[in-house]
């Protein structure tokens, strides 16, 4: 893993024999390493462009170096060892990332056993009980983030094994970016590490997630707003394997709440809900309640969900009370509606909870005035956040790095300095429109769900009962969402 | 087209079923206010859906209305101890209540199951306000004569919002002459509506488990203030028409 500077420039092709000889004069251990590329952040979108350009013919020969603050032996032992158990930072991939990831060869190292798509989302007002019901094949693939991080990195061992190529990707885990400043000279940026080197560079990347320094180095101003909402994750066994595939969906008032399908029996879960019910939940409730309450959660009306919360919150509380109210409830929604059509209109019953899978982040939705600045280019999480209810997150880093890697590459064609205005800003120009469009798209649906004002519910509903009857705005819909169909 | 029923003792109702119902138990209920069924059947008919759900609402937020709910209990003279409650001391709900039969010789056996509502949960809570009806009258102390009526409909009005006691509350004074109305509008509606509204919702009270609370604090806790007793204020009128 760690090449020591000299390995480095020895790799180095004629391209950078200006740098060569620039560093030649100063031999100290201060003297900053260059590469044409550093990015900062070896999360998804970070492994996928370094993936991309060195799967290129046109970008192989760039320097280029990924530098992540945590360690990436999990990463590295997931190919071959991978955990018994699922871990709870599933993201869906839609086709089109797939697509991506497939072209620059990465997708063949996924594990397959470990991947599950599905074919429906089925959307259920919290309220008023009103379904939108999606069909098409695979409309997304649900993938664990460590899954695809794995993937990428085995992709990029295996450009780095490649005889023929003597410039190899350098990938520095377990250090921290300490400090990023202009060189005085030609106001390239130089990032300072927590390993002691620095690394100056011609075009530096901000992959680094949503407080990313790259951007604040950038003076890059980012707006948006919390939605004062954690989302709460959890890694799921189901009573049997459900093999309807179907993304299930929920809008409670505290915000949405999904279960997606895992291989087998395994689903994961999140749930966007107040800090006061989520803080509470993860301290006082033990395994058997939560799961009781993760049922209830798709099936019991917004009354009862309320009292539960409140029965929580109070002194009052105790499990058996809780399940027991739980249990009542449902069966007396399985009664009114009848066994079969619960079984059809329902997910398959939760009866396990993978211990250490409950977590919580908070969610909100941000947005950079730009991405991109003289040498500075921000991709995926970096420069936008997005509520995680219509599972775009990952898959709006994957577009924006296949956006980047392409003015890149053309940038390389043309012979342009890769860290100019000129190559970066059609990447800004091509990817802020659509971002933005997911990112408002996203938002108002949040806040039209948040309401439980009767004659918004009414209005929302029967608005979400026409669409469903409308198989043409639907295909459209998914369309979207998912590309087009194959 | 015959409807299956829902539960024991259900008559599903197509809506010009209902619809008929709701007509014929108005008119009946207008001119014959003593016959019992046209009341019942203008209850049921126009116990609509969202009406009865927003009552299950109100029951499911309230840890009492959901034990309710959950144990459906029913009020009947086997389920209540009459001889027990004789005994209990007078200031108790119980007492009182036993009191209240008495005076007005009739007995809780009095109530009819209920058939048009079409869910099982829904139709047992407006079963359980029918067999609560007597208690709302034993705590306000109001008799079962037609003014006396009216005054606990119009209070159940303003508490639960069903559509039959807005129609009593509305068109049933019409029947009544100068004096009862007079009584009527100044006296007993006005107390029947900042009582209802203000006060705790009815169907969350579980009469049978607090017989022996003292009335006092029960109205105090529940929100409620006592009218002036209406036998003692038509005795009074009887009196007064006397010496004139």
């Amino acid at each position: 893993m760690f090449k020591s500077s000299d390995q480095i420039f020895r790799s180095n092709r004629p391209i950078n024999l200006l740098v060569r000889r620039c560093l030649a004069t100063t031999v100290n251990n201060l003297s900053p390493i260059l590469s044409d590329i550093t990015i900062v952040g070896g999360g998804p979108a970070g492994l996928t462009l370094a993936a991309s350009l060195k799967s290129s013919r046109i970008t192989s020969n760039l320097k280029i170096n990924v530098i992540e603050s945590s360690n990436l032996q999990p990463v590295n032992d997931f190919y071959l060892d991978p955990p018994v158990n699922y871990t709870n930072r599933v993201s869906s991939l839609t086709p089109q990332s797939i697509d991506n990831l497939i072209e620059i060869d990465a997708w063949k190292f996924i594990n397959n056993d470990r991947i599950c798509s599905y074919d429906n989302i089925n959307v259920i007002d919290g309220i008023s009980d009103e379904r939108l019901d999606f069909e098409r094949s695979e409309i997304a693939t649900m993938c664990e983030n460590i899954n695809l991080q794995s993937a990428l990195y085995q992709r990029i061992q295996e450009l780095n094994n490649d005889i023929n190529n003597d410039n190899l990707l350098n990938i520095i885990d377990n250090t921290k970016v300490l400090n990023i400043y202009k060189d005085q000279e030609n106001e390239w940026p130089i990032v300072q590490l927590s390993n002691g080197s620095l690394l100056k560079t011609r075009l530096l990347i901000g992959a680094d997630g949503s407080n990313s320094p790259v951007r604040k180095f950038a003076q890059i101003q980012s707006r948006g707003w919390s939605y004062n909402k954690n989302g709460l994750v959890a890694t799921l066994k189901l009573k049997y394997e459900d093999f309807r595939s179907i993304a299930w969906q929920r809008f409670l008032t505290t915000g949405p709440i999904a279960l997606l399908p895992l291989p087998e029996n395994n689903a994961t879960m999140v749930w966007s809900v107040d800090p006061s019910i989520s803080d509470i939940i993860l301290k006082k409730l033990s395994k058997d309640s939560l799961i009781s309450l993760f049922n209830s959660l798709f099936i019991l009306s917004q009354v009862d969900l309320n009292y539960l919360y409140k029965f929580i919150n109070s002194n009052e509380y105790n499990e058996n009370e809780l399940i027991e109210e739980i249990n009542w409830r449902i069966d007396v929604h399985k009664n009114k509606i009848g066994i079969e059509k619960f079984n059809d209109s329902y997910p398959v019953e939760i009866i396990d909870i993978i211990d250490n899978s409950v977590n919580k982040f908070p969610l909100k939705l941000s947005h950079s005035d730009s991405y991109v600045s003289n040498r500075i280019a921000l991709v995926g999480d970096a420069c936008h956040t997005i509520h995680s209810l219509s599972g775009q997150g990952l898959n709006m880093g994957q577009a924006d790095v296949k956006s980047l890697f392409n003015f890149i590459e053309t940038g390389c064609k043309r012979g342009l300095d890769i860290g100019n205005l000129l190559v970066l800003e059609p990447y800004y120009s091509d990817r802020y429109p659509l971002n933005h469009l997911t990112l408002g798209i996203t938002d108002k649906l949040h806040k039209i769900y948040s309401i439980d004002f009767l004659p918004v519910v009414k209005l929302r509903s029967f608005g979400l009962n026409i669409v469903n009857n409308l198989d043409s705005v639907k295909d459209f819909m998914i369309n979207q969402v998912s590309g087009p169909s194959k | 087209m015959l409807l299956k029923p829902l539960y024991h003792g259900h008559v599903p109702l197509r809506t010009i079923d209902r619809a008929l119902m709701v007509i014929s138990c108005s008119v009946g209920a207008y001119f014959h206010p003593e016959n019992n069924n046209y009341i019942i059947g203008l209850g049921e008919s126009t116990a609509f859906k969202p009406v009865l759900e927003k009552l299950r609402d109100g029951m499911l937020s309230d840890k009492t209305g959901r034990q309710i709910l959950r144990e459906r209990p029913r009020i009947t003279s086997s389920s209540l101890n009459l001889n027990y409650l004789k005994n209990l001391p007078s200031n108790t709900l119980g007492n009182t209540y036993y009191k209240w039969l008495e005076r007005e010789k009739v007995s809780p056996d009095t109530r009819a199951p209920v058939k048009y509502i079409d869910e099982d949960e829904l139709a047992y809570i407006f079963q359980r306000y029918r067999e609560c009806h007597d208690f709302h009258h034993a705590i306000a102390g109001l008799p079962i004569t037609i003014e006396g009526e009216i005054s606990v409909k119009a209070f159940e009005f303003a508490n639960l919002g069903l559509p039959f006691a807005g129609f009593g509350t509305l068109f049933a004074p019409f029947r009544l002459n100068a004096t009862q109305k007079k009584r009527i509008y100044q006296i007993y509606y006005p107390w029947a509506f900042s009582n209802g509204v203000n006060c705790k919702s009815l169907l969350n009270v579980y009469w049978e488990k607090i017989l022996e609370h003292d009335i006092n604090e029960l109205c105090k806790e529940l929100q409620i203030e006592k009218p002036p007793d209406l036998r003692q204020l038509r005795r009074l009128q009887k009196i007064k028409n006397r010496s004139k």
